[in-house]
């Protein structure tokens, strides 16, 4: 079971529902993508179908608040993006893996500044380069997050706070 | 017009050349650089650049560095400069309103909002 759960203290706005609300957006304009929400046993079954996948990790921080944004997606979800974004079709030669995990990189920044937008919207956070990584998706999850499918295929948005304001309301 | 492409992200400013040449906006030459101190570099050997685009969120020098260096130069006066980030906080546009910037374009965004804006500082 693949059950994620928003954290209880987390110290910005809207909760899961600004993630996947991000996610969507970025998905849509940028990708020409559908994204739903996927329960645990819907995305259980769906990253059974995949054994490569990618993790893409934003570092977010002001002064009194910090944490990092993780995608994890299939390779074959990050190539599927990256024939929307880049126009590449699909019959063409395979893009190299630098600029798929440019891509990859790319779509977590905008994720994770669309829902800071969201979220915290009279905060400027800066936004760390995003560091792209090959690595197998955990067996439970290592993070509260949002589980996702993006045209079908499963995508894990895990948030992690690091540094939280003091005396800060629990949204 | 002449335009400078800052971004750190190289499949970002492939996305940004790709909607320019969707679009029916004249465009004479671009330029790139993948974040602000390479942007000045540019700057110094091209003092016609017409339109500068630029991310906030970027190494060795920010976007917002890169606009207050600029806003310093009598030179680059003329030049109208418009923010692409994903960072679209009520924050983040006060503090780029005083520094002069055209636009504030929040990434996520569609071909069509790429070309308002060139036809908007043209």
């Amino acid at each position: 079971m693949f059950s994620t759960k928003w954290p209880d203290t987390a110290p910005v706005a809207g909760g899961a529902d600004a993630v996947l609300s991000a996610v969507s957006d970025v998905a849509e304009r940028s990708f020409y993508a559908m994204v739903e929400p996927c329960d645990a046993d819907r995305f259980a079954e769906l990253a059974a179908a995949h054994r490569d996948w990618l993790v893409a990790v934003v570092h977010f921080a002001e002064s009194d608040c910090a944490g990092d944004v993780r995608c994890r997606l299939p390779v074959a979800l990050a190539e599927r993006l990256f024939d929307a974004f880049s126009g590449r079709d699909p019959e063409d030669e395979a893009a190299p893996a630098a600029e798929i995990h440019d891509l990859v990189g790319e779509f977590a920044n905008m994720i994770c500044g669309s829902w800071l937008t969201r979220a915290a919207n009279e905060r400027t956070f800066g936004l760390s380069r995003p560091a792209v990584t090959e690595a197998a998706l955990p067996e439970s999850p290592a993070a509260p997050g949002v589980s996702l499918a993006i045209d079908d295929q499963p995508c894990l948005v895990e948030v992690v706070f690091t540094l939280v304001p003091e005396g800060a309301a629990a949204h | 017009m002449r335009i400078l492409i800052v971004d750190d992200s190289a499949m970002m400013r492939k996305m940004i050349r790709r909607v320019f040449a969707l679009v029916d906006v004249p465009i004479d030459e671009i330029f790139e650089a993948g974040n602000g101190a390479e942007a000045m570099e540019v700057l110094e050997m091209h003092d016609d650049i017409d339109v500068l685009l630029t991310d906030i969120n970027m190494p060795v020098m920010s976007g917002t560095e890169l606009l207050r260096a600029i806003a310093r130069q009598p030179k680059w006066r003329h030049m109208r400069r418009v923010i692409i980030s994903t960072d679209g906080s009520a924050a983040r546009r006060d503090e780029a309103a005083g520094l002069d910037v055209r636009c504030y374009l929040e990434k996520p965004f569609s071909p069509e909002v790429i070309r308002d804006v060139l036809n908007e500082v043209a």
